[in-house]
């Protein structure tokens, strides 16, 4: 451990206690999901609840879930997809954190009150007018269309803003006095300083775009630009009958496992970045 | 300088992101050259019974793009009941709407309210055809929500009504006679009771079960509230709905007996999913589920079942549900033409009859039921004839105006009393007041819009 303050026994047992039990209660459903997927009849028996696996595993669910869609072209979209609103986000959201951290202009704090009012307006009630302007601009049934509507991000720049405004002005002072323009105090003095914030935020916008399904779902007609979400949807859910959990949960793993795989590559760094921009 | 030479390889990274993000807006526009003969149209269609019948339905479509060539249909997958419909009007609004969606079919009222679907009878004169003659083929049951102040607006596809499973295994078990499902309330509580498995306090297995989700248990109740002689909502007239009524409260009341009183169904909530599951795995030996589910409980019984029709109590009556074929309005000449063909297809006896044998579901047109296939496979699957047999007690699916807002209340109340959180004269007052509210706005307004 990396802790190095030492707990009475009695402390660190309790703290281990309820540690486990939150990662237990918080892995449940995902252990279950794992176990589920590689069982070979997912629906009778009393023992479809059980985590512990009771059965040879099977691959028949993960063969008959990557048959149904095709997920080379749904990964494709959806990367597209995330990393094209990451990249344009991430250009929008330090220009505008940038400009209400340190420029002066009439009506600052107002406007951004207003801009963070965006982040209480429930999406959905956008859908109407988003699309009308997007069919509009014969942008209907795009990926761009997909994207569009979350280049900016309220919550970016607020977060971007507040790790700005930590940083103290001494160091762009500093810059100003070798000869630095606003844009080279940017790209040499705060965003250097600003990468933990700017790396949290990239990984609650890569998951909420990756995750996402109403949105995509109104604007994409052609079944190659879909996105994961709604490919597996497609297939997975059931309405009026009993839910295939097998390939529910195959369908799941196959969507999610990117996202696993580079979680557990970067875990280091990415909870580093969350620590920083949550202290600073 | 060390640190600005790191952050320059980082700046080259952001660039080469926004590059990149520059390249995908520009692709977006540059327009799809359409070189093909055929006329293009959209279909929307949503996930019904089981997921896998998306995949089923794209096949049928691709079939149908094989078979001929002036029409290519674009089958779109769009998510549940209720999302098909958020997209269809959405994208009606926003000026680019599907030539065909496949709807709810107590969702019709809305799409002809909101003046975004064509009248069928419009394509039908084309064919020297009127809406009379064209529904006689269709069954009496299905009839009354494809129409719209007297006035056909959909062609139904799909339908299902709810329908008595039970495990034939359990019934020999306690000695019941496995080919007599319980006709009536009375012999439901009979049979409920001797078939109910406790161990110690707690029940290893239930004498029945059915889905009580908002929207799918609303379904339900309105058999029960049939069954006990009344009918909750106004049939004449969608703006009125009667949830406080004795029939209502009288049905809400045999849930209260079911779950508190004599323990045969679970007093907590059941989701459809949860039904059907528990129905496989033994933990339930009756459940009440949409004839939609009969390709599901084929597939995945593992002990003899038997269908019956739902148990009625002062009479017989189980409502209608599934799904309609509509046509959009701002189609160019050519597109309706080829919207009309594709529907006409699609809803040809012989692919209705299909459809009906690879989902469960029944086929809305009688003639399906004479062609050779459809007769070989009922006497295969005798719980497919059943529940063609019990159409004769069908009626309409309750649909009003503002539908998912107005069933909202209902389903807390059926809820509400299920768990035993409130009583049946509360919570049938409550649901009452609250859809009151919700239709006052459509009373004592310009009542069915006109074309």
């Amino acid at each position: 451990m990396a802790n190095t303050r030492k707990r009475s026994f009695p402390a660190a047992l309790a703290f281990f206690v309820i540690i486990s039990a939150i990662t237990i209660i918080w892995s449940g459903p995902f252990l279950w999901m794992v176990v589920a997927s590689f069982k070979p009849q997912t629906f009778g028996g009393l023992d479809m609840a059980s985590v512990v696996p009771n059965f040879m595993p099977t691959l028949a669910n993960y063969e008959l879930a990557w048959m149904s869609a095709d997920f080379v072209g749904l990964y494709i979209n959806t990367l597209i997809v995330v990393f094209g609103i990451l990249s344009v986000q991430l250009v929008t959201i330090t220009l505008a954190a940038y400009a209400f951290a340190r420029l002066e202009f009439p009506f600052k704090t107002f406007l951004f009150y207003l801009f963070l009012l965006q982040l209480m307006i429930v999406p959905p009630i956008l859908i109407v007018p988003n699309l009308k302007t997007l069919v509009g601009l014969g942008l209907s049934d795009t990926l761009v269309a997909v994207m569009a509507p979350y280049f900016a991000s309220a919550f970016g720049t607020f977060l971007l803003r507040q790790t700005f405004k930590s940083i103290p002005r001494d160091f762009e002072d500093a810059a100003v006095i070798d000869g630095c323009n606003w844009f080279q105090i940017l790209r040499y003095v705060l965003l250097p300083l600003a990468k933990p914030a700017l790396v949290a935020f990239s990984i609650v916008s890569v998951v909420a775009h990756w995750n996402e399904f109403l949105w995509p779902l109104m604007v994409i007609d052609s079944p190659d630009k879909m996105t994961l979400t709604v490919g597996l949807a497609s297939f997975a859910r059931a309405a009026e009958g009993a839910a295939d959990w097998g390939l529910i949960a195959a369908g799941t793993m196959i969507v999610m496992l990117p996202l696993i795989i580079a979680f557990t590559l970067f875990q280091k760094q990415f909870v580093n970045s969350f620590m920083f921009s949550g202290i600073k | 300088m060390r640190i600005k030479h790191k952050f320059a390889s980082k700046m080259k990274t952001l660039a080469t992101g926004t590059a990149l993000a520059v390249a995908v807006l520009a692709s977006g526009w540059v327009a799809v050259p359409q070189a093909i003969a055929a006329e293009k149209i959209k279909f929307y269609f949503p996930t019904s019974v089981q997921g896998r019948l998306a995949i089923i339905m794209k096949e049928v479509v691709a079939e149908y793009n094989k078979s001929q060539s002036d029409v290519k249909v674009i089958a779109v997958y769009t998510g549940s009941y209720a999302e098909t419909g958020i997209k269809a009007s959405a994208a009606m609004e926003a000026g680019n709407p599907p030539a065909v969606a496949m709807v709810g079919a107590n969702n019709v009222l809305e799409f002809v309210q909101k003046k975004q679907i064509e009248p069928i009878a419009s394509f039908l004169k084309a064919d020297n055809k009127t809406s009379a003659e064209f529904l006689q083929d269709f069954w009496p049951g299905v009839r009354f929500n494809a129409m719209v102040n007297g006035e056909l607006y959909a062609v139904p596809f799909q339908n299902s009504t709810p329908i008595l499973y039970y495990n034939k295994d359990h019934f020999k078990e306690v000695g019941l006679d496995p080919d007599t499902p319980p006709a009536n309330w009375k012999q439901l509580i009979e049979f409920g009771k001797k078939l109910v498995r406790k161990d110690g306090a707690k029940t290893t297995r239930y004498g029945l079960m059915f889905p009580q989700q908002v929207g799918y248990g609303n379904w339900i109740l309105q058999g029960f509230v049939m069954a006990n002689g009344g009918q909750y909502y106004n049939t004449e007239y969608p703006g009125e709905v009667y949830y406080n009524s004795p029939t209502t409260k009288g049905a809400l009341q045999f849930y209260d007996d079911l779950a508190h009183k004599y323990g045969i169904m679970p007093d907590t909530v059941t989701p459809s999913s949860q039904v059907a599951a528990d129905f496989f795995a033994g933990r339930t030996s009756m459940m009440i589920a949409s004839t939609g589910a009969l390709g599901n409980v084929r597939k995945n019984a593992k002990f003899k079942y038997g269908v019956g029709f739902v148990p009625g109590n002062v009479r017989n009556a189980v409502p209608v549900g599934g799904a309609s074929m509509v046509i959009f309005k701002g189609q160019s000449e050519a597109q309706r033409a080829a919207a009309w063909k594709f529907v006409s297809w699609i809803t040809s006896a012989d692919q209705l009859g299909s459809w009906s044998r690879a989902s469960g579901y029944f086929s809305p047109r009688k003639s399906s039921y004479d062609m050779d296939v459809m007769k070989d496979f009922i006497a295969k699957y005798p719980d497919a004839g059943v529940a063609v047999k019990q159409l004769k007690y069908t009626k309409p699916w309750y649909s009003t105006y503002n539908y998912l807002a107005v069933a909202q209340p209902m389903g807390d109340a059926f809820q509400a009393v299920i768990t035993g959180k409130s009583s049946v004269t509360q919570a049938a007052a409550a649901a009452q007041a609250k859809a009151d509210e919700l239709l006052a706005p459509f009373n004592n307004v310009a009542g069915y819009p006109t074309k």
